[in-house]
């Protein structure tokens, strides 16, 4: 385990002449803006202190970011010496492997149950892979970090799933673009963030999300996008909904607190009733 | 537990939007709308399409699971369903097109040479099914999505890159831009 790097902080905002930053407003509360490299993908932080401590704020960051690393080196299925893999390969007992690796397959098993089956870690080929869910779990796990830490708002970007809490300026929601598939300049509607958005498709990795019911790559959509309280569950939901077609827009709608919003192969939309759209 | 209707949106207008996109592409329906050419299996004077990509022929008869028969199709008044005559119902599939979603294949229904559906006839990487339409649709396609500087977010959510993709990726200039 790689010792935590503590993040190059910068708080956001204009500079003045001096090269000085500010936040957006003179005189208002820092922003702080981090990018990390983990799980194969770019986790961006958005960090609002408020009217917390800035330096225990930047402490929490340093340990959110330690945070993903950890999550990465236990749930990598392609680092071969991972609990993970070593899971996989039957080299290794639950009971003996890092506990939070049976709290997530706990948390994998509730996902396939409110997903109607449809997201299965157990029907991967090569073994149980909780790799559709671990990585919204662990931004979870670093947003919890800083919302700890006394941060009065927070957004963990982990590769394109997001989770959020509090309010980036006073009454205003986080507002969350949905990527158009076919264009990464555009967006094909902008939601306001219940505390996570996530979304699945093929068009940055190509065809990788395996439908369990036939155990090969099985996409019905260009992409699906679930929004809810936790990003977890919104992460495996979308990859459970991009494999189940319309029928797994049902199975969304049943769930209090989560909707979720298509794009066809075709660029036909559709949504459930309460997506919390704003343009 | 709740129920909630599920608000879907496109085929019949949606489709209409499609077509609309691709204008320089008319011959699309030109077999049909002219009411006395080529229902489906034997092309009259267009050419039968093995080529998937040939843009725009109007009466593809060979592709995979394609309905070209002149059968009458359900959801059209049926009158007169003797196939072959420019007055019955019939039914075409043109050849697949590459527009701005992907490729897309389809099926035209006209009775009398009145064009009465539009379907998409799906063989491409992703499902393109239509959306049954239901009474709380709204019609749209994504043609009209938003350019991102004007949509003031905050982040993007987006299937997962890769580090690699990172670097050109809107999440990316967001970051690098500050966030306000």
């Amino acid at each position: 385990m790689a010792p935590p790097v503590a993040p190059a902080l910068a708080p956001d905002g204009p500079r003045d002449r001096t090269g000085h930053r500010h936040g957006a407003d003179p005189g208002s509360a820092p922003v702080f803006g981090h990018v990390h490299h983990v799980m194969g993908t770019v986790v961006s932080f958005d960090v609002r202190v408020g009217d917390g401590d800035p330096r225990a704020a930047m402490v929490a960051l340093s340990r959110a970011c330690a945070r993903l690393d950890r999550a990465d080196a236990v749930f990598s299925t392609w680092k071969p010496n991972s609990p993970m893999s070593r899971i996989r390969r039957g080299e290794l007992a639950l009971r003996e492997a890092p506990p939070a690796l049976g709290r997530v397959l706990e948390l994998c098993a509730l996902a396939r149950e409110l997903s109607a089956g449809w997201f299965d870690p157990w029907q991967m080929p090569g073994g149980v892979d909780p790799t559709g869910l671990v990585k919204g779990w662990a931004a979870d796990e670093a947003l919890s970090v800083l919302r700890e830490a006394g941060v009065r708002a927070a957004m963990v970007g982990a590769g394109g799933d997001l989770a959020t809490f509090g309010s980036p300026e006073p009454g205003a929601a986080w507002r969350i673009g949905v990527r158009d598939p076919w264009a990464g300049d555009r967006v094909a509607c902008v939601l306001e963030s219940p505390g996570a958005v996530a979304t699945s498709g093929c068009y940055e990795r190509g065809d990788h999300v395996i439908d369990p019911r036939t155990g090969r790559p099985g996409t019905r959509f260009a992409s699906a996008t679930v929004t809810g309280p936790e990003l977890w569950l919104a992460d495996a939901l979308a990859t459970g909904l991009l494999v189940a077609g319309e029928e797994g827009l049902a199975f969304i709608d049943a769930l209090d607190g989560y909707e979720a919003f298509v794009i066809s192969g075709t660029g036909a939309t559709a949504r459930t009733a309460r997506l919390p759209v704003v343009a | 537990m709740r129920r909630a209707p599920i608000v879907v949106a496109a085929t019949a207008a949606g489709l209409a939007g499609v077509l609309g996109f691709h204008t320089q592409q008319p011959s699309l329906l030109s077999g049909l709308s002219g009411g006395g050419t080529t229902p489906t299996t034997s092309g009259g004077g267009t050419t039968p399409t093995t080529a998937p990509s040939g843009s725009g022929a109007s009466t593809s008869t060979t592709a995979p699971g394609s309905t070209s028969t002149s059968t009458p199709a359900s959801t059209t008044p049926t009158t007169s369903t003797t196939t072959t005559t420019p007055t019955g119902t019939r039914t075409a599939v043109g050849a697949d097109v590459q527009y701005r979603y992907g490729e897309l294949e389809l099926k035209v229904t006209a009775t009398g040479g009145k064009i009465t559906s539009v379907q998409p006839v799906i063989d491409t990487a992703y499902d393109a099914r239509s959306f049954q339409v239901n009474s709380y649709a709204e019609p749209q396609l994504l043609s009209q999505t938003l350019q991102a500087q004007s949509a003031n977010i905050n982040g993007v959510s987006g299937a997962t890159y890769t580090s690699q993709a990172y670097v050109q990726s809107l999440q990316a200039a967001l970051d690098k831009l500050g966030i306000k």
